[in-house]
């Protein structure tokens, strides 16, 4: 293998990117996932382990990965944080009941030094859901504004319609860009 | 074993696409053509590597000694699996393989394992799909390697298609599987199409995961195109899965792009 080739292979890595997508059980994630795809979504049933989508998108190869958020399943989480450059955190904004919880595992993740340098975007997903609470109400109850350790950006999202989906990915794969691939 | 398939949305031949699994020893046995790194042009590149375990040498590796670098450098479709069917000692099961367009969002190809024989209890299997799809019934043949071979045949226009997503299911049984890794090879006669190579990482234990690869479609010169629509099934592809860089599976698949045209 020459010099060339190393170098093109690099290349090639470096346009890789690595997202993340986490939260509590029924949050939305792989919805999400399949409408970032142009998938169907109306037959969606518990992950019961990982989807995975490679695609390319805006010049980069993106690596998503929807692990699911049962409780039983959260503790397997940990396999998955290894070179990821974006979390997305998914909150079902019409399940008032467990928004501490969502809280708390929330804040297990952004003290994980595996993660340390990954952008956190979180989606305040189901905004379609009537009492669905507001991005702002969400932002004041995960303490996000807290948060000095990683970059971030909280969005309201409804993976349903599709509203601000697409452009707050975008913010997380610029953001991402902006950080590791300032040489390019 | 059984094993349901169905065309869903199947298309007109004239805009094209899957026909039909023709399931002559079909299973969902992934043999995906997803792809990261399209090499056309690539033929000799991986001339010289690996000659131990290429077409030629028909003795059979043991297992534990094929490596990731070595399927990396074929140069051609093997003669022989590279490992046994009992290799498979995390009880990694393929449960479903799909084919959509992505310009249309058609469902080009769609084949999958009915729930009953899936691992842990095909919760998350479409029961419409499945309600609605023929039985392609598979001879129960005392061949060890049934159900590591699958046989797709597409019309020309397949090869036209832009934007391709190739999806698999698989499940995992009791063990956590590390550094699961998938790499295949496509070829046209000795010719290097493709190379895909992708590292899952870790699968919980009694797990169901999907994975797919959205990609362009490689974009092949003219007059290979016509050849591989006049040799049906000198297209062929290997899928090797390694756990901890240990070959613990291996399929085949082949394919034709003739459907459809009379002869």
């Amino acid at each position: 293998m020459g010099f060339l080739t190393v170098l093109k292979k690099m290349r090639q890595k470096e346009k890789e990117m690595r997202i993340l997508l986490l939260g509590l059980d029924n949050a939305g994630k792989t919805t999400i996932l399949k409408r970032f795809n142009g998938e169907p979504i109306d037959s969606i049933s518990p992950t019961l382990g990982f989807n995975i989508k490679t695609l390319e998108h805006n010049g980069y190869t993106l690596n998503m990965w929807d692990v699911g958020g049962q409780k039983s399943l959260r503790s397997y989480w940990r396999n998955y944080f290894e070179c990821t450059d974006g979390l997305v955190w998914v909150v079902d904004s019409a399940d008032r009941m467990r928004m501490e919880s969502c809280k708390e595992e929330m804040q297990v993740l952004l003290q994980e030094e595996r993660l340390a340098g990954a952008t956190l975007l979180v989606l305040c997903n189901k905004q379609d859901l009537p009492g669905a609470l507001n991005s702002n109400e969400i932002k004041e109850i995960l303490s996000l504004d807290d948060i000095t350790t990683h970059h971030w950006l909280v969005v309201g999202v409804s993976a349903v319609t599709g509203e601000k989906l697409l452009s707050s990915m975008d913010w997380l794969i610029d953001d991402i860009a902006k950080r590791i691939f300032t040489l390019d | 074993m059984s094993v349901v398939g169905k065309q869903l949305n199947p298309v007109q031949s004239s805009s094209a696409a899957a026909v039909a699994a023709s399931s002559t020893a079909a299973a969902v046995a992934a043999g995906s053509s997803s792809n990261s790194s399209s090499e056309p042009n690539s033929a000799n590149a991986a001339a010289g590597g690996a000659a131990g375990i290429g077409a030629g040498d028909t003795k059979r590796k043991e297992e534990s000694n094929v490596t990731p670098e070595d399927v990396l450098h074929l140069t051609k479709i093997t003669d022989d699996y590279l490992c046994s069917a009992n290799a498979n000692v995390f009880e990694i099961d393929f449960t479903r393989f799909k084919i959509r367009d992505l310009e249309s969002g058609a469902v080009l190809f769609e084949i999958a394992k009915p729930p009953s024989e899936q691992f842990p209890d095909g919760l998350s299997v479409e029961d419409t799909m499945l309600a609605a799809a023929e039985d392609l019934s598979l001879d129960d043949t005392a061949d060890p390697n049934a159900g590591r071979y699958v046989r797709y045949q597409f019309t020309p226009a397949f090869l036209n298609l832009k934007t391709v997503g190739a999806t698999v299911e698989f499940t995992v049984g009791s063990q956590p599987v590390n550094n699961f890794r998938m790499i295949e090879r496509h070829f046209f006669r000795d010719r290097l199409l493709k190379t895909f190579d992708f590292e899952f990482g870790y699968c919980i234990p009694y797990s169901k995961n999907t994975c797919e690869h959205i990609y362009e479609f490689p974009n092949l010169p003219p007059d290979l195109v016509a050849e591989m629509i006049s040799s049906p099934f000198e297209t062929r592809s290997d899928s090797f899965y390694f756990v901890e860089n240990r070959l613990v599976m291996h399929n085949k698949a082949d394919y034709a792009y003739d459907g459809g045209i009379i002869v």
